[in-house]
């Protein structure tokens, strides 16, 4: 019976970790870029979240899509204005780009809402029921429902829509999708700002369930590169199932081993993963 | 000729009518503390609660120290809630500044760090936001603390249960993995052993780690009586509301080393902080006489007054930081390092803090008071006897 | 790209100059001066293997970290000399870098990166568990207030890297690894036996990532697993090597002493917004430079304004 209970709130816990993956697996796979301030765009959406429903009112499930809105614009913006430059340079570039992002964000995030943290506390905060014995939050069973929605809507956006199958193209073969009059500039940051609302998405989410400051960025960095790579980059329901493997991974852990050895876990098994996966699954570097 | 006997005579008349500025000597107190990053929320007690303190003596004339009045100034360093740079910014403070003493930063793991740094440069610091043991069981001869010892933290809570009905019989425990964390669970684990009470679970968590479901889940399987917590503010926040929706309850109650006495603390939760036990070292009590704030009541007032919110432990520590070297440097009579360590090894007053005596490592010893959250509001239920009547046991959420 | 004589002699001089700084009476400079030179041989050291060989590690902090605690615990729990503690703590290094370079170098790119970013964290956690180790309180050393010392061996430590450096530089195996760079399959097929290079180059890295470890810990009389495996320090030695120039002799050194001395200039004088502007400074840098100093330099002289023009030209979607 606590075994269930432990693996309940992993998986529920584990389906936001996949969300999160969800943006950077994107960006990553289609655009080539590692973007090491994802967690700052999750940080971004948890406070837009939080002062939609602090100071407007609005529950934080309905101030999801506002949220992804603003984050996509952001973006948008970012990927156009400023890494459409570098995108064809060296890997490391982009990534030392995005860290210098990070930092700067981080930086105005504290100035803007201090260091203080907010909790997301809507009413129905802390009600749960019993099902089978087991204790389930309603607000964890939510968050974990959006983070499958949003994967499923992601899913069927690459699938079945244009864009979707221009993405896709551009994922495949830039040259190619060139002339087949894919506007590669407008495309790019397109999907990075997909990869933004998502982050946004997991971000305000993620203010249910734990806290915001500005400094929760990196570690929700690192945990996201750690799923998006187990997940595999290229499905977007591959990404939530590695977040659930890494929720379950964690939380027996955490039961059988001990709670400080969790990191250990997360990474461990990453690496493991990494080293006997067959090369030919991983997208040429 | 005569225009330069002119001037020069000028001249003297007028040095001799400037008035004669009675100049004071300034002692200069240093420290890095965090004003910004993620413990900024607690750093800025120990900044203004500094700067008031100095203030204050120095309105009230200074201090005399081997027949000449000085007054006290502060150099602060925003150490950014980054240790490494704080370690760094003691060393400037101490070899570029050229401070007189130190004060210390907040948190035990920054303790630790700078306090090292005191000590290789033979400078004495007074601190009062480290309360690990360690930071003075390592044979350092110029370093104090104000904070009491993290290994009692627990002790008057614990015999409060004892001495209460219903009796409580089992405990679980839940510390986080940092320095004061530990020192907590490993004093708890000693005082407990001495009572008729059963640990019955006792886990540690990865400090910074926001999910507590496994830990509460297994705690939840013991059926408890007792929950002891320790760990930082912000995790405790969580830590109430993860009880909640995982429907965990004490069956007595649950108490916790921090976070409890804070607003933030009730702002975050709301109605779901009521019933929960926490514990400070010190309340804006009256009879806490003071040389120059009269007693902490004045202090808490004339403090929220000026800052705009209220003083807490943090604060009154850092004010009895200031008074240390307002009582020993005039005993010492001298600003010689050596001679003010021995000074204040021997110091023994009365501040707004409490009664400030260091043991023979350079800590105080101040029981901790018990406090409830009682309708939203913070109250101090036990010392060593029941101050205001505690509600107990707690009721469990589906009660409320 | 190999240095000519007059380069070279002028970097020696400069590291004669260096070597005096402890007698300028100035301990401030002497502080900041130890922990610029300890940030340029971990930079140096990033260059062999990400700079070189192509394979950008964000996991050397495993190897900084290892050396702090095997020169901590030899000295705290076995009681013995500074020098047998940074012998055991390089050799730790070295040791793990063959043990786990084997499995991780055969990953390319991202995933390395990504495979050496979970090694350091795993490693820190591993000793955040570990009683000999102190747990996750750490342990500590004994006081000893030589800073010329420290910042003496610091340095000679980052003089013996950057002549690996240029050894390697001058070298069939720097000629090597350049080739596994550029095209590994292409050095396979010509004969390069590319994973015995890799690991050399990663254990050569970890050895002198390591020493600068142990000597910081001995430094700082405090070791933790939050401040020995601290994630921050591979970023930034990683941007120090690539803000310089990586792949070439001094660039890792020059990055990391700029960036070190404007670090330090924003964080005493703005202070507050110091991390905002070193932010800047790295996009900037990115967008404008991004291949490091070094190539600046050169470019500035055939190209002057142009190079930034031609660079951002060629690297633009």
């Amino acid at each position: 019976m606590l075994l269930m209970q432990i693996l309940l709130n992993g998986i529920l816990l584990g389906g936001l970790y996949g969300l999160m993956a969800l943006g950077m697996g994107l960006v990553w796979g289609v655009l080539n870029i590692v973007n090491l301030a994802h967690g700052a765009f999750i940080m971004m959406g948890g406070y837009a979240v939080y002062f939609l429903y602090t100071s407007a009112g609005i529950d934080p499930f309905a101030a999801l899509p506002i949220a992804m809105l603003a984050m996509f614009l952001f973006g948008f913006a970012v990927q156009y204005g400023i890494l459409n430059f570098i995108v064809r340079s060296a890997l490391l570039n982009t990534l030392l780009i995005t860290f210098g992002f990070d930092v700067v964000l981080t930086y105005v995030a504290q100035l803007l809402f201090s260091a203080d943290l907010r909790t997301i506390n809507p009413p129905y905060a802390g009600s749960n029921f019993g099902v089978l014995g087991l204790t389930v939050p309603v607000v964890r069973l939510g968050v974990f429902g959006v983070a499958l929605g949003l994967a499923l809507g992601l899913w069927l956006l690459l699938r079945m829509t244009r864009l979707g199958r221009a993405i896709r193209a551009t994922a495949q073969n830039l040259i190619a999708a060139r002339l087949y009059g894919v506007d590669p500039r407008l495309l790019y940051a397109v999907t990075f700002g997909l990869g933004a609302a998502l982050a946004g998405a997991a971000g305000g989410l993620f203010g249910l369930v734990s806290q915001i400051s500005p400094y929760v960025g990196a570690t929700l960095t690192a945990k996201s590169f750690v799923i998006a790579i187990i997940g595999g980059l290229q499905n977007p329901l591959g990404a939530i199932l590695g977040g659930i493997f890494i929720g379950i991974a964690e939380a027996t852990s955490a039961l059988y081993l001990s709670p400080t050895l969790v990191d250990v876990i997360s990474f461990g098994l990453l690496v493991v993963i990494l080293v006997t996966r067959p090369a030919s699954s991983f997208r040429a570097a | 000729m005569n225009r330069l006997l002119t001037t020069s005579l000028a001249l003297a008349l007028a040095a001799a009518t400037t008035p004669a500025f009675a100049q004071s000597d300034t002692i200069t107190l240093g420290a890095a503390v965090q004003l910004s990053g993620a413990n900024a929320n607690t750093g800025r007690y120990y900044r203004d609660a500094y700067q008031f303190t100095i203030d204050k003596i120095n309105e009230k004339g200074g201090i005399q120290v081997g027949g000449k009045t000085y007054k006290f100034a502060l150099k602060l360093y925003d150490s950014q809630s980054n240790e490494d740079l704080g370690m760094r910014q003691y060393v400037q403070l101490i070899t570029q500044d050229k401070v007189s003493f130190l004060l210390g930063p907040f948190s035990s793991g920054d303790a630790m760090k700078d306090t090292s740094m005191a000590e290789k440069y033979e400078m004495v610091m007074v601190q009062g936001g480290g309360a690990a043991r360690e930071i003075f069981t390592r044979n350092y001869k110029f370093i104090f603390g104000t904070l009491p010892p993290a290994d009692n933290y627990f002790a008057s809570t614990i015999d409060m249960i004892q001495k209460l009905e219903p009796k409580a019989k089992t405990v679980a425990l839940v510390a986080a993995d940092d320095s004061f964390d530990v020192s907590v669970a490993k004093g708890t684990r000693e005082i407990l052993k001495k009572t008729s009470l059963e640990l019955v679970a006792d886990q540690q968590y990865r400090e910074n780690n926001a999910d507590f479901s496994s830990i509460l889940t297994l705690v939840k399987s013991k059926s408890p009586d007792v929950i002891l917590w320790s760990g930082h503010p912000q995790e405790g926040i969580n830590f109430v509301r993860q009880q909640k929706s995982l429907d965990v309850n004490a069956k007595i109650l649950t108490s916790m080393t921090v976070g409890v006495p804070t607003a933030d603390f009730r702002t975050a939760l709301g109605a779901d902080a009521n019933y929960v036990y926490g514990m400070t070292p010190w309340l804006p009590n009256p009879q806490l006489k003071d040389k120059w704030f009269g007693d902490a009541a004045q202090f808490a007032k004339a403090y929220q007054d000026k800052f705009g919110y209220a003083p807490d432990y943090h604060a009154a520590s850092a004010a009895a930081d200031v008074e240390t070297f307002a009582y020993a440097l005039p005993a010492a009579g001298s600003l010689d390092q050596a001679k003010v360590r021995d000074a204040i090894a021997k110091v023994d007053f009365q501040s707004l803090y409490s009664h400030v005596k260091f043991d023979e490592v350079g800590q105080v010893s101040i029981p901790q008071t018990v406090i409830q959250i009682q309708n939203g509001k913070v109250v101090d239920v036990y010392t060593d006897k029941v101050l205001n009547k505690p509600i107990y046991p707690v009721p469990p959420w589906n009660k409320r | 790209m190999t240095k000519s004589l007059p380069g070279l002699l002028l970097a020696a001089s400069i590291a004669v100059v260096l070597a005096t700084v402890p007698w300028w009476n100035n301990a401030v400079l002497l502080q900041f001066g130890i922990n610029a030179v300890q940030l340029a041989v971990m930079a140096q050291a990033w260059n062999i293997i990400g700079g070189y060989t192509g394979s950008p590690s964000f996991g050397n902090s495993t190897f900084y970290g290892l050396g702090t605690y095997g020169t901590a615990i030899t000295m705290v729990q076995f009681h013995q000399s500074f020098g047998l503690g940074l012998g055991v703590g390089a050799l730790l290094a070295v040791i793990v870098a063959l043990l786990v370079g084997i499995p991780i170098l055969r990953l390319r790119g991202p995933y390395f990166a990504i495979a050496t970013l979970g090694l350091a964290a795993t490693v820190g956690a591993i000793f955040a568990n570990l009683p000999i180790a102190g747990e996750n309180i750490g342990l500590v050393l004994p006081l000893t207030r030589d800073e010329p010392l420290f910042y003496e061996l610091s340095l000679g430590v980052l003089v013996l890297v950057t002549l690996t450096v240029l050894f390697i530089d001058r070298s069939r195996f720097g000629l090597g690894l350049i080739a596994i760079r550029e095209d590994e399959d292409a050095a396979a097929v010509t004969g390069v036996n590319t994973t015995l290079f890799k690991v050399t180059a990663l254990a050569i890295s970890a050895f002198f990532t390591a020493l600068v470890g142990g000597i910081h810990a001995y430094w700082i009389t405090f070791v933790d697993p939050s401040s020995s495996f601290d994630p921050r320090l591979n970023v930034n030695m990683v941007i120090m090597a690539v803000f310089g120039g990586p792949g070439t002799v001094l660039g890792p050194v020059v990055g990391a002493f700029i960036l070190s001395t404007i670090s330090e200039v924003l964080a005493s004088s703005i202070s507050t917004a110091a991390s905002l502007l070193f932010g800047i400074v790295i996009v900037l840098a990115v967008l404008f430079m991004p291949k490091g100093l070094v190539d600046l330099g050169y470019g500035f002289r055939r190209l002057g304004w142009r190079y930034f023009t031609e660079t951002v030209r060629q690297y633009r979607l």
